[in-house]
């Protein structure tokens, strides 16, 4: 029998010594490691179905929990563990919260947001109402942040030299390397522009400390031209924004404003909100001037209907005119009243002739400018000098300093400053005392020997002619602080910092127009980043750590002495005299934005002397141009990783998943160009065209080629942001092959920043490029109607002249919802259940005609005047179940939406937003060019060629040969371009519906056309049946069910669609759900007094106010140009744009009765423009 | 009645030819029986041809077997649909092979009905011909579903989820329709078989035979009490049978007119539908009989006269589907509807697959025109020819009927639409199983009725000269 194993004597046993915490007893870093990483890693398998091996592991897991060894679990605080067991006090499972805080963007510049939080993970941004750059609205950038934030490629490791390391060494490490630099010489700090004052203020202490240190701000798409001008016109620096609700002409010289840059969220609200003709808005104004008239007279108010003619002028006087001058094809252009197609290099003289026109000191007209120019500079400075202190002009940052400061000369000629244009105190002020080309320079000498890489990525952005990366080699020390490890990181970098995600770290932003916010954290890092402030108090020997801390510590002196006494007194505590900064600190924390932190400045007039300054100027390129832009989607690919941005459909050229060498169709003849749809799924998925070598200054890459009408001839426009080296599975796949986009920073120098002579030669080779949605002309449909605002005035129902099938005007509008006309129709309904319960025979609506239908003469039936096949000819009889005495064919609530093609400009925030909220799916490129893209909302765009014939465009009628059309798009200058967003039109005699063979697709009793997901066994021919083709499909497995990050961005509230399952726009019917309930919970609630919590509505249910529900497309349009709500609901606003005149419902005339309807866009020309300009 | 000795059978060798030519050489009623069920037991030895179709069929069948697998695996986004054309090859087959099964249950009920004697030499192989040509169709509405596995929800069943089809839909009309069809065509075909796998047991040529043709014939024993049951029961079937000739493909039909999509919401579809499955159906008799005649001996009962039947019924159909063709231009214009006539012109040339419908005029509507020219429609080779003429039209016609899906209303939205490698996979693997089952017919079942031939010969040969259930009904 062998002996039994024995215990060791107790004196050679390892006991293991009593704790109290994990921390305390698992010192080892190894051991550390261990814990942050080997577990989260495999976390994803927990939550697969549970297989025994799972099990087995779980079983385990337990264990180890039960011995208080809880290596998975970081709770939020990180100080404190709290179980649910005690339910957080403002957290309900199940009911999101919103915090406010804000993303800094372009510059540094923040836009404020409310962060919807579920279950303590954020999952949607959303607008901030309170924030003066976002009211609610939002764009690409933000509404894509929760994708990145949850990115399983973002970094989660402090690396040395590619090996795993810990924060407190790389803190100690540097804090030495600091120290042996003595007073900072050979250290330099190169970071992103920051407007964060923290930021500025540790900063400020770090030069302090080690003086001789130095810090640069790099940022790819600068605004340096603008600062330049900036400085040379007031010799001081200062920040200019525009206030475009004042603004009655805008002039933009190559500025995507609308889109682009700060503030552009609010200014495409300002601008939107001057796009929108309505005549009940009209009308109500006059009614409530009278009733104040009346008022003020102390008579009684009675009220006059003004002349028809009046209201009209009323409703148009409104209207702004935009007038674009660019290179590129832009949202911006695509909005624009007139546009003309320059060379971006050419855009300059314009500014000068324009200048020298209106009488600016120094400027004089070019030689060369065209024909067509000098008309435009004619006409838009008699317009703008008509309309002195309302007309403004804006330039884009690919712009000259010498057109900014132009442009700031006019704007102050024509009255603007103080007006449409505001100044405020510089936003990334701060002690930066170096730029990137003298840094280059010195890492080239060798004398720099620390090189601090804070939320930049250099190598793969940085100028190409610096060499960034050789240069790199000659620095000793180099620390990369970001998101991933990009290019900068791995190779090149001795540390590597993994950084925070804003919505994980705390800090402080300016808006746009200086408005400082609170960055506010949602989530404790999720993978062990830090911030800049956590990493700059680190390394500073102050002791502040904690980032909080070291934020308030900012802003208590702000509050003690800048802050306006009047405001101050306003955080008066009830236990307190004198102003407390905690109440001033909880109102920013909630409102998002910290009270009269803008600073407005008058910087005074702008000096002249510079305005001849060659040194501002970029020559004009005679021959083939390149212009570098921002990505309309990835920016400046800071979010190259983001699958919704990647796949995202740009705003006009649709393209996803590349950027390409974008060229005009006459541009693209000339170089023989050619580009062609393919087989399998043609002008919805897949574009083959031609690759180029694109030469620039010396530098080459190879590029494919995209035609885009409407561009200015001989000019080359490529987005940065794409062609990624390191940053991701999705931005950079292990095969190569297949990274989206070519790299356009490798042509990019300081002698090339945004515009250069380029070469663009053709390649034998072929490429494709995943366009969704490239078929461009109107094809004779008219499904966009537009018109100007002297037609608009003529035929206010232009709208509705049927484009399509001969039929009645009235009989149109009666099968769009929402219209008088229909409900005049759905009044007859009810008559017909009158009588029926009267005892009267039961009459179809099918049955009705029109009175004296049947007689002899004009309007009868032998005269063919009298369409019935418009009128509703369901096979079914109209449902005669009531539910709580409400018919219920007719509807208790009747949810409806308009989207104003007017202020639409095809940005594509909505189809974001819908993203975000509805779980989509990131399906790759290789789908989307099988014509598969998942977005349920399609924005539509088309061209048109204006013509002496009013309303008709010829290009694409009918009269117009596929050969002379072909002919016709190469003009630039007189293309027009229209979008046109198209979700679900929730048809209340949905085709889908009748086809579906097992009701998978139903309608809900308030009208919405609903798709029962687990009920679809996808036959798919609801999609065919669909007119307007908004049905998606998942034909493959799209929706990632394996990737542990991405469950988490998932919104709990929607369901996530798998594989052979229809899906498309609900009308974000679970947050109508919500809302309903929240009512009906209300309204079931009693006041002391015995009434009703929630008031009750005409039928006497609990009512939904106006407003109340906002869908996430609507929430996010930057313009405002979609409305929802309850059609009976007589307040609704929804109901007044159904009621305009110019609203149409699209193939209406096909009996679809679609609650989703458009307004017809109205433009606003000049009158005195030449034709086609 | 005529006594016995009028009616002896004359001696083989001596008979008069067939008066209209339906039947060949000299038979009775006892060598026309070996002649047929020769080839089942083994006495006629298996043609070279049937083993390299069976295995050219059976190769192809794989391909079905991978495809559908490789397509259950990764779901339907294997084939080459996308948003616009949510339909595709899927749906163009399950047409193309329900038209083609539509001859066998019109030659076996509805010719029998109209006393067309000729229907007897074809009607076994046409109806088997429908069996197939169903059961290739009905795989197709299965396999595009995006869940197949749920298909069974089309049905109305007991069940605790309170689901129910969805009655307005015509893909739940199609469920009903195609199923009904196929189980009334079984049994047509099986009842027909009875007294046939009886003659088979009892010439078996051993014991596994006996067994399996025993069991099949449910007891025949040929007593008057079951000749009168079957022959009624033979009638009733033919009687069931013939409306569903006419409603199967119709409900196909109102597959696309039901729908709004422009150029498929027309109320000619299922008059033209019935007509182009009748067509397409005796082009595949055409192609069937020509090989019968030739690898098994057939040129006796399946006659020229029989041939050049076919392809008088192929002509009639033909100008039929030609007609429709027309009218639905001519509607498109004349309904005044904009949507409709651009989708015309779309469909005829200004859109991308105005080749399609032009392939489809030329083998549909012009290249049978020659069958109006007797020496091209009686010689074998041309009518072999031009049916599969035919075969191709229709498959364009369908295709031409289901890409119109790329350019409908809004030019937004439009695209393209291509198959990829796996559509052509099960479009061709259903080739396969087709041809897999009908070798394996041939071999293990009589091709042609040997009652009903016995019953076909004139009554100097020992026959009844007709249909015996349709001239007892008289």
């Amino acid at each position: 029998m062998p002996a039994e194993p024995t215990a060791p004597a107790p004196a050679a046993r390892t006991e293991p010594e009593l704790f109290q915490s994990v921390e305390q007893w698992m010192d080892s870093a190894k051991f550390q490691e261990l814990m942050r990483d080997e577990f989260p890693e495999d976390a994803d398998s927990w939550l697969d179905p549970v297989s025994r091996r799972n099990f087995l592991a779980l079983s385990a897991a337990s264990v180890a929990l039960a011995g208080g060894c809880n290596p998975s679990l970081r709770p939020a605080s990180q100080r404190q563990v709290v179980p649910y067991v005690d339910q957080p006090d403002e957290l309900t499972p199940g009911v999101p919260l919103f915090f406010a805080t804000a993303m800094p963007q372009q510059g540094g510049v923040g836009l404020g947001l409310l962060v919807k939080s579920r279950e303590g993970r954020p999952i949607k941004c959303e607008g901030n109402p309170n924030h003066p750059g976002s009211l609610g609205s939002i764009e690409l950038q933000a509404l894509a942040a929760p994708l990145t934030l949850h990115d399983p490629d973002r970094s989660s490791n402090v690396t040395l030299g590619g090996n795993g390391s810990t924060f407190e060494k790389a803190v100690v490490a540097i804090k030495n390397e600091l120290t042996a630099s003595k007073d900072g010489t050979g250290v330099v700090f190169l970071t992103e522009p920051t407007t964060s004052p923290t930021v500025q203020r540790l900063m400020g202490d770090m030069l302090k400390a080690y003086p001789k240190a130095r810090w640069a701000r790099y940022e790819p798409v600068g605004r340096a031209n603008e600062t330049a001008a900036l400085a040379a016109a007031f010799e001081k620096p200062a920040n200019l924004y525009y206030k475009f609700d004042a603004a009655d002409v805008i002039l933009s010289l190559d500025a995507d404003f609308l889109t682009t840059g700060p503030g552009a969220v609010r200014y495409a609200r300002d601008f939107g909100a001057r796009r929108k003709v309505r005549l009940i808005e009209a009308a109500e104004a006059f009614h409530r001037e009278s009733d104040e008239k009346a008022k003020a007279a102390g008579r009684e108010p009675h009220f006059h209907p003004p002349k028809h003619s009046k209201l009209l002028d009323r409703a148009a006087a409104k209207m702004n005119r935009l007038y674009v001058v660019e290179g590129a094809l832009t949202s911006t252009g695509a909005a624009a009243d007139h546009r003309l197609p320059l060379k971006p290099s050419q855009v300059e003289g314009f500014a000068r002739a324009l200048a020298a026109r209106l009488g600016v000191p120094n400027a004089a007209a070019p030689a060369d400018l065209s024909e067509t120019a000098k008309k435009w500079v004619e006409e838009v400075a008699k317009d703008m000098e008509a309309r002195k202190g309302k007309a403004v002009v804006i330039t884009g940052e690919h712009q000259s300093a010498a057109t900014h400061l132009l442009a700031l000369a006019v704007n102050e000629k024509l009255g603007a400053f103080g007006q449409t244009v505001a100044f405020s105190a510089p936003l990334d002020s701060g002690p930066a005392n170096f730029d990137l080309k003298a840094l280059g320079a010195e890492m080239n000498a060798g004398k720099v020997n620390t090189l601090f890489l804070v939320g930049v990525n250099p190598v793969y952005d940085a100028p190409a002619d610096l060499r960034f990366a050789d240069a790199m080699e000659k620095v000793k020390t180099k620390i990369h602080h970001g998101l991933y490890v990009d290019e900068t990181a791995l190779p090149h970098c001795t540390w590597h910092i993994p950084a925070a995600h804003f919505l994980e770290s705390w800090g402080d932003v300016r808006g746009y127009d200086g408005t400082a916010s609170v960055i506010q954290p949602l989530i404790a890092p999720m993978r062990n980043g830090k911030s800049v402030i956590e990493l700059l108090a680190s390394l500073l020997n102050t002791g502040e750590q904690d980032p909080l801390a070291a934020v308030k510590a900012t802003w208590q002196p702000f509050f003690d002495t800048k802050l306006d006494a009047k405001l101050k007194d306003q955080y008066k505590a009830a236990t307190y005299p004198s102003p407390t900064f905690e109440r001033y600190w909880e109102v920013a924390l909630r409102d998002g934005v910290l009270p009269g932190t803008a600073e407005a400045a008058t910087p005074g007039a702008v000096k002249a002397d510079k305005i001849g300054d060659k040194a501002l100027s970029v020559a004009a390129v005679k021959e083939l141009e390149i212009q570098f832009r921002p990505d309309p989607a990835l920016f400046d690919g800071r979010q190259a990783n983001n699958g919704w941005l990647q796949e995202l459909p740009k705003p006009i050229t649709n393209l996803t998943w590349d950027n390409a060498a974008m060229v005009s169709p006459a541009t693209a003849e000339r170089l023989n160009f050619q580009q062609s749809f393919a087989w399998t799924a043609g002008e919805r998925g897949r574009t083959e065209t031609d690759m180029a070598e694109l030469t620039v200054m010396g530098r080459k890459i190879r590029v494919a080629v995209h035609i885009v009408p409407a561009m200015a001839d001989d000019v080359v426009v490529l987005h940065l942001g794409f062609g990624r080296d390191r940053a991701g599975r999705v931005a950079s796949p292990d095969d190569k092959t297949n990274t989206p986009g070519f790299n356009a920073y490798k042509l990019r120098g300081t002698d090339a920043v945004w515009t250069a002579p380029a070469e663009l030669k053709r390649l034998n080779e072929r490429y494709f490029l995943a366009v969704a949605g490239a078929y461009s002309a109107m094809e004779s449909r008219r499904p966009v109607r537009h018109a100007t605002l002297e037609q608009f005035k003529a035929e206010e129902v232009f709208a509705q002249v049927p484009g399509i099938t001969p039929g009645e005007y009235k009989d149109l509008r009666a099968l769009t919802p929402g219209t008088v006309e229909n409900f005049n129709m759905l009044e007859e309904l009810r008559k017909t259940r009158r009588n029926a319960e009267a005892g009267q025979p039961y009459k179809h609506p099918y049955d009705y005609h029109h009175e004296g239908e049947e007689e002899e003469g004009e309007g009868g039936h032998a005269h063919g005047h009298h369409d019935k096949r418009l009128k509703p000819l369901s096979l079914y009889v109209s449902n005669p179940i009531t539910v709580d005495g409400q018919d219920a064919n007719i509807g208790y609530r009747r949810w409806a939406m308009t989207i104003d093609l007017g202020s639409c400009i095809g940005c594509s925030a909505c189809t974001m937003a819908c993203v975000a909220e509805n779980n989509i799916p990131v399906i790759g490129k290789g789908e989307v060019s099988r014509g598969r893209a998942m977005h349920w909302i399609r924005i539509d765009r088309y061209f048109s060629i204006p013509t002496g014939e009013v309303l008709e465009d010829k290009l694409g009628g009918e009269k117009v040969s596929p050969a002379e059309r072909k002919e016709r798009i190469k003009d630039s200058a007189a293309i027009r371009v229209h979008v046109q967003p198209v979700p679900c039109q929730h048809c209340e005699k949905a085709p889908c519906e009748v086809v579906c063979p097992v009701g998978a697709t139903v309608h809900s009793a308030d009208g919405l056309n609903d798709m029962v997901y687990n009920r679809c066994v996808g036959t798919r021919y609801c999609s065919n049946n669909c007119p307007y083709k908004v049905r998606r499909f998942n034909f493959l497995q799209y929706s990632d069910y394996t990737t542990d990050g991405m469950k988490l961005v998932n919104n709990p509230e929607v369901t996530v669609r798998t594989r052979g399952v229809m899906e498309k726009c609900t009308y974000c019917v679970q947050r109508i759900r919500a809302a309903v309930i929240e009512a009906e919970r209300e309204w079931d609630k009693k006041k002391p007094d015995g009434s009703r919590l929630r008031e009750s509505d005409a039928t006497g249910r609990p009512k939904v106010y106006d407003g109340e529900i906002l869908t996430a497309c609507q929430q996010a349009c930057p313009t405002q140009a979609i409305t929802f709500g309850d059609l009976n609901d007589p307040q609704s606003a929804v109901l007044k744009t159904k009621a305009e005149p110019h609203n149409y419902g699209l193939l209406a005339e096909i009996n679809t009765m679609p609650r989703t309807s458009y307004l017809a866009a109205v433009r606003n020309p000049n009158p005195n423009m030449p034709q086609g300009a | 009645m005529a006594t016995a000795t009028e009616n002896a059978p004359a001696p083989p060798g001596q008979y008069p030819p067939h008066p209209e030519g339906l039947i060949g050489g000299s038979y009775d009623t006892v060598t026309l029986g070996d002649k047929i069920a020769d080839v089942v037991i083994g006495d006629y030895p298996t043609p070279k041809a049937w083993w390299g179709w069976f295995l050219f069929g059976f190769a192809l069948l794989q391909a079905l077997v991978i495809g559908v697998a490789y397509l259950f695996w990764y779901g339907t986004g294997v084939w080459g649909l996308n948003q616009p054309a949510a339909w595709g090859l899927a749906i163009v087959n399950f047409v193309w092979w329900i038209g083609i099964g539509h001859a066998g249950t019109l030659i076996s009920a509805i010719l029998l009905l109209m006393h067309q004697k000729w229907r007897t030499s074809i009607n076994r192989f046409a109806e088997a011909m429908t069996l197939f040509a169903v059961m290739c169709a009905g795989l197709f509405p299965l396999i595009h579903m995006g869940r197949p596995w749920l298909a069974y929800w089309l049905f109305p069943f007991p069940n605790n989820m309170a689901v129910w089809p969805q009655p307005r839909s015509p893909l739940m009309w199609d469920a009903f329709a195609v199923s009904t069809y196929f189980t009334v065509s079984l049994v047509f075909w099986y009842v027909g078989l009875i007294p046939d796998l009886a003659y088979l047991r009892d010439a078996a040529r051993n014991r596994l035979q006996r067994l399996v043709y025993g069991v099949l014939s449910l007891g025949w024993r040929g007593s008057a009490y079951h000749w009168r049951r079957y022959e009624k029961l033979y009638l009733l079937l033919a009687g069931l049978g013939t409306p569903l000739v006419f409603s199967v493909h119709t409900i196909v039909s109102f597959d696309f007119a039901v729908a709004v999509v422009p150029l498929w919401h027309a109320t000619i579809f299922p008059p033209f539908f019935v007509a182009g499955a009748v067509y397409s159906g005796f082009a595949m008799v055409v192609w069937l009989a020509v090989p019968l005649r030739h690898y098994y001996g057939m040129k006796d009962l399946i006659t020229d006269r029989h041939l050049e039947l076919c392809a008088k019924v192929m002509i009639t159909t033909g100008m039929l589907v030609t007609w429709g063709y027309s009218l639905e231009v001519w509607m498109a214009w004349y309904g005044h509807s904009q949507r409709e006539w651009s989708a015309t012109m779309q469909r005829m040339w200004a859109g991308p697959y105005w080749w399609s419908y032009w392939a489809l005029i030329l083998t549909n509507s012009i290249l049978p025109q020659l069958l109006w020219i007797k020496r091209v429609r009686c010689n074998e080779l041309m009518l072999f020819l031009i049916a599969g003429s035919v075969h191709i039209g229709m498959l364009f016609e369908r295709y031409v009927i289901v890409i119109t899906l790329t350019r409908d209303d809004i030019p937004g939205a439009w695209g393209r639409y291509a198959p990829t490698i796996w559509d052509y996979a099960v479009m061709f693997g259903s080739i396969g199983l087709f041809v897999t089952l009908f070798c394996l017919f041939l071999r293990f079942l009589p091709m042609i009725s040997i009652t009903e031939m016995r019953e076909f010969l004139p009554f100097k040969q020992g026959g009844r000269d007709g249909h015996s259930c349709m001239e007892n009904a008289k």
